[in-house]
């Protein structure tokens, strides 16, 4: 993706509203007209954890409208228990946006892939293709039925949503990248978010479809702003490259390492040397 | 310099003269733009460039990072440009930097130091050099000129011909008597010490019976540290008389504090700004605030203070022990 001018700041945001869509899935809204202001669909922030004694964490923005933003988050450990602890009238310390989005301006007919806590970065970039114009039909799969957060959401905003669960608890019964190597109507792109093996299974069914696909990755981040190259994916060197990135090793690799927090975190997939 | 508070941060480090006693730490705040959205530069020391090497290097796979209880293991692996790509494309952004810029030189050879110290000193936009000679992180040499007396002499004799900016030596925790190792920087024409570099560690994922880093090993930094770095300068501070960069998990004032009163006359930040980007803002500030409620005037009034036998006048009951 390419690099944007970055208008990132920091924000103490009130918490307007929280609501726990599922057992452990916690949505935090935030008053942050700014942060909206300037958001691309795809792009992250960085919560600071109340207690100020953990890294910040990075999290996807799910909502971006008016003086409202949101995050949609799983409660892992200690950071997100932390940032789920925030309630009502509670501020909100984070910094961002961060990191290139979506690439989305030519697509007529789009399939966005969801996994699990993946759909918390596809609404933004669903909602730009449908006012754009496009057809966006959601794949969103889940470990079971109630952890399909949210997807009336998306079908209430004009997607066509098809679902799948490890379970068999409702639609598809297995992974949502098979769904969507099944699908009837082939799209002209593809975005996909999720946990990694997902977003691999996608990377294939695209390559086999011969659509191009935009994978959101996840990684470890240290600082998330591009300064301690801790949240490193291989990408297959190319000249399109230079000279935004490092030259080559001597030993003539063809690997270059891009940070998911600034290149990213979303990628092309053919552009992956997983 | 005396700032608006009447209160003196000011510290010389070699020629280096910062109105603040902040570094933000080597490899973990890019060359300060990256941060700039988030903190004001002018009221910080110095940012530490990621250390180069004269020729590109790929890093290590990945993953390159662990969250640990109180820390984070890195294994970056000195992903650099090269130095000549990085003089061509890169030193010209710092010139506009609001505060002091400190390159950072590292190698696998003696002739490696020397060698980017030369061209990397010669520019104008870089006012001082870090030697890292600990990088626990690159296969083999990395950190072995400073484990070695000796060749910590030759690494520091080598790189101080090349210039007459400060030079600050970076040492490692991972030794058996790191004030010996100090001893030969100083007595090699070192400027100053950065203590610690971070301390080995590893961490191995249970369920798939494999090393959390792809470089098996790593660096741990964070609160984890912290006590292992307040020893550290509290012996160096001992041992030589040019200034020590303290670092090691400084969180937060009262961290800080304890570095000054082991013997550092500045400090580092690295791993906190993951935390929150305002920490060294917050933490110079607060410094001010701690030095005029003891009626204090300067910061250099408490380097070193901790020494054993010392009787704290300012000691208070409740004071941790």
């Amino acid at each position: 993706m390419a690099t944007v001018a970055t208008s990132a700041a920091l924000h103490h945001a009130l918490v307007l509203d929280r609501q726990e869509l599922a057992q452990g899935v916690v949505l935090l809204g935030f008053d942050a007209p700014e942060l909206v202001r300037v958001t691309r669909p795809g792009q992250f922030i960085m919560a600071i954890p109340p207690s100020g004694e953990r890294a910040a964490t990075a999290l996807g923005i799910y909502e971006a409208g008016g003086n409202r933003a949101s995050v949609m988050f799983f409660v892992v450990g200690k950071r997100t228990a932390e940032l789920a602890s925030l309630g009502v009238g509670d501020r909100i310390a984070l910094f961002g946006p961060l990191g290139n989005g979506f690439t989305i301006d030519r697509s007529r007919n789009t399939a966005i892939v969801a996994g699990g806590v993946g759909i918390a970065s596809v609404l933004l970039p669903a909602q730009a293709l449908l006012r754009a114009g496009a057809r966006v039909r959601l794949y969103y799969g889940a470990r079971t039925a109630g952890l399909l957060v949210d997807r009336e959401r998306f079908a209430r905003e004009g997607c066509e949503v098809l679902v799948s669960t490890d379970d068999a608890s409702m639609g598809h019964a297995g992974y949502v990248s098979d769904l969507l190597a099944q699908t009837d109507d082939p799209p002209d792109l593809i975005l996909a978010c999720g946990p990694t093996p997902m977003l691999r299974a996608v990377a294939r069914v695209a390559q086999e479809m011969n659509v191009p696909a935009q994978l959101s990755l996840e990684e470890t981040f240290g600082c998330g702003v591009g300064g301690c190259w801790g949240c490193v994916v291989p990408l297959v060197r190319t000249s399109e490259q230079s000279p935004s990135f490092p030259p080559a090793e001597r030993d003539g690799s063809d690997v270059v390492y891009a940070r998911v927090c600034r290149e990213g975190p979303v990628f092309w997939a053919h552009e992956l040397r997983w | 310099m005396v700032n608006a508070s009447g209160i003196d941060l000011s510290v010389k480090i070699g020629k280096l003269e910062l109105p603040y006693p902040t570094f933000m730490g080597s490899g973990c705040y890019g060359s300060g733009e990256e941060f700039a959205p988030f903190i004001d530069l002018a009221q910080i020391g110095a940012v530490v460039l990621k250390s180069v090497t004269p020729s590109p290097r790929l890093g290590n796979p990945t993953p390159r990072l662990v969250h640990t209880p109180a820390g984070m293991l890195n294994a970056i692996g000195l992903q650099n440009p090269g130095i000549e790509w990085y003089l061509e494309h890169e030193v010209s952004k710092y010139a506009s930097r609001p505060c002091a810029i400190v390159g950072s030189v590292a190698g696998f050879s003696v002739d490696d130091y020397a060698y980017v110290s030369e061209r990397l000193a010669a520019r104008d936009e870089i006012h001082a050099l870090e030697v890292n000679i600990s990088c626990p992180n690159v296969a083999s040499e990395g950190e072995t000129f400073a484990c070695d007396p000796n060749l910590t002499a030759k690494v520091v004799r080598a790189v101080r011909a090349t210039t007459d900016k400060t030079l600050i030596v970076k040492l490692s925790p991972n030794v058996t008597d790191i004030a010996s190792i100090a001893r030969e920087a100083e007595g090699a024409g070192a400027d100053a010490l950065a203590v610690i570099n971070t301390v080995r560690g590893m961490s191995i994922d249970v369920e798939r019976w494999s090393p959390r880093l792809g470089n098996v090993t790593g660096g741990l930094s964070g609160a984890a540290i912290r006590p292992i770095a307040v020893l550290a300068v509290y012996e160096v501070s001992r041992a030589v008389k040019i200034p020590i960069v303290g670092q090691g998990g400084i969180e937060t004032t009262s961290d800080a504090l304890e570095f000054f009163l082991a013997g550092a006359s500045a400090i580092s930040i690295g791993t906190a700004n993951f935390t929150d980007p305002q920490i060294p803002v917050r933490i110079a500030q607060e410094l001010m605030l701690y030095l005029r409620e003891r009626n204090l005037r300067s910061l250099a009034q408490i380097v070193g203070k901790a020494n054993v036998g010392f009787s704290n006048p300012y000691q208070y009951e409740g004071d941790e022990g």
